[in-house]
């Protein structure tokens, strides 16, 4: 034991005070932890919705070979975000028919029109682009079409809708995978062929086979949609794109066009440029919407 | 309600090795054995396999079924067995044949245990050969698009197809929706 009786008096009250010193400084510093502690989770719930993650978003629109420019697109308005979610859509006018860059517009112009989307009501969205389609055929029956790929994004899930050959490209750890199939005759002969087991080789010689079967255009058309959300993670890339994109740049040499730290500006800059460069000379129609998920930080 | 699709196709093999099999009495089993994946013996390994699901033994719980394919197969034999336990699925997977599971717009493997099930969850079943020309955010997108088990599998079938024209050696695989 110390015997603190034999030290000076002034060292016992130096001591002394160092202590009080000491207590006064480490209660400060655990009500500092404490308020610090209640404050962010008071900030983190009134900010909740800012913390999800929010879209980048960036599009290109170039007419190709083509005299006519036959995509037309949509992206919502982003000033109500938060509440409305955003809409991305592509509308590309099928090739043969008349009237394309009529129809297409019609469609990206009636959506724009029916805008905002009720998120989590798939089945009434997919009636308003299944009644577009119609009112397009009791315009035209069967001789004009369009196609449509239409994404909605709210916090960090998304829907999409789709109707055709045009592309929803979902790009996650340096992967693009087309998200929408394709509704024309090969999905039908592939499904023909594999439940009689064998290959399907054949299904892909006949270019007629890339015939759509169902289309905006067409009388009570099949819309595909997903029954529930797609949940995103942050720095998923979302490409709306028409088919002019992926005939000249295949999925699998897509990602070779993206750099990761990229926005999606930069994106679409070097998907358009790598199209470009391809110098396809019946290089169809090429428009993309491009969306990349990031984090925000308030 | 049980919805279930199976397919069994032997791409550019000879033959089909693999074993698909599903029972829906007293509960639903599934069981995927990945025959074309082994050097030796496939023929009689699947045929193995496919007897001691037929017999009484198939009717034990997942861990004894498990340990009796343990005692009668080859070592390096890969299969997945699976059944629907009150609210949930108990799953037994060995090798590169697995469940994977989509929920809450997510896809992820199912473990080996039991695990609980809700009504919108769907499972897949397969072999890795038929996962390989696959990525997980396709399986999910077909699985949140399709109407049915069955439209799911076409679509996925689809996306090996533009791959490889199904020349591909034997492709399994099971897709199921459980509504508890």
């Amino acid at each position: 034991m110390y015997d603190f009786s034999i030290l000076p008096r002034d060292t016992i009250v130096a001591m002394n005070l160092a202590l009080a010193l000491f207590v006064f400084a480490f209660i400060s510093f655990f009500i500092i932890i404490l308020y610090a502690l209640i404050k962010t989770n008071i900030y983190t719930k009134k900010h909740k919705d800012k913390l999800n993650l929010i879209c980048d978003v960036a599009y290109f629109h170039e007419r190709g070979k083509r005299e006519d420019q036959e995509d037309s697109l949509y992206i919502s308005p982003m000033d109500n975000a938060e509440l409305t979610g955003i809409v991305a859509a592509c509308s590309d006018g099928m090739g043969g028919l008349l009237n394309g860059e009529v129809v297409s517009k019609y469609v990206t112009d009636s959506l724009r029109e029916r805008f905002p989307f009720k998120f989590d009501d798939q089945e009434e969205n997919a009636a308003i682009i299944s009644e577009i389609s119609n009112k397009i055929y009791e315009e035209y029956h069967l001789g004009a079409g369009a196609t449509l790929v239409m994404v909605h994004i709210f916090d960090d899930y998304m829907n999409f809708y789709s109707l055709g050959d045009s592309n929803i490209i979902l790009v996650r750890n340096n992967r693009a995978t087309l998200l929408n199939y394709k509704q024309n005759y090969i999905t039908l002969m592939i499904r023909k062929f594999a439940e009689g087991g064998i290959d399907t080789a054949d299904a892909y010689r006949d270019t007629r086979a890339k015939g759509l079967i169902d289309f905006v255009g067409n009388l009570k058309c099949k819309v595909l949609k997903t029954s529930k959300p797609i949940r995103l993670v942050e720095n998923d890339i979302i490409i709306v794109s028409s088919d002019g994109v992926t005939d000249s740049i295949p999925l699998n040499r897509l990602v070779n066009h993206i750099h990761f730290d990229q926005n999606a500006a930069g994106i679409a800059r070097s998907i358009k440029y790598g199209v470009k460069t391809r110098k396809n000379p019946r290089q169809d129609n090429y428009s993309a919407i491009v969306i990349k998920m990031k984090r925000s930080y308030v | 309600m049980i919805e279930y699709y199976t397919f069994k196709h032997r791409g550019d093999a000879l033959e089909y090795l693999d074993e698909v099999y599903l029972t829906l009495i007293p509960n639903m089993t599934v069981a995927i054995f990945y025959g074309s994946h082994l050097d030796e013996g496939a023929r009689s390994q699947t045929l193995l396999f496919s007897e001691i699901l037929n017999s009484e033994e198939g009717a034990k719980s997942i861990p004894d079924l498990n340990a009796v394919m343990e005692e009668c197969l080859d070592n390096d034999s890969e299969y997945l067995l699976l059944r629907s336990v009150d609210n949930g699925i108990e799953c037994y997977r060995r090798g590169q044949v697995s469940a994977k599971i989509i929920r809450n717009g997510q896809i992820s493997i199912l473990p080996n245990g039991f695990f609980c099930l809700s009504s919108d969850d769907r499972l897949v079943c397969a072999t890795s050969n038929f996962y390989k020309y696959l990525s997980d955010e396709g399986i999910l997108a077909d699985a949140l698009v399709a109407e049915s088990c069955g439209e799911w599998m076409n679509m996925m079938i689809r996306r090996i197809s533009d791959q490889n024209q199904l020349k591909c050696g034997n492709l399994s695989a099971v897709t199921l929706k459980l509504d508890n």
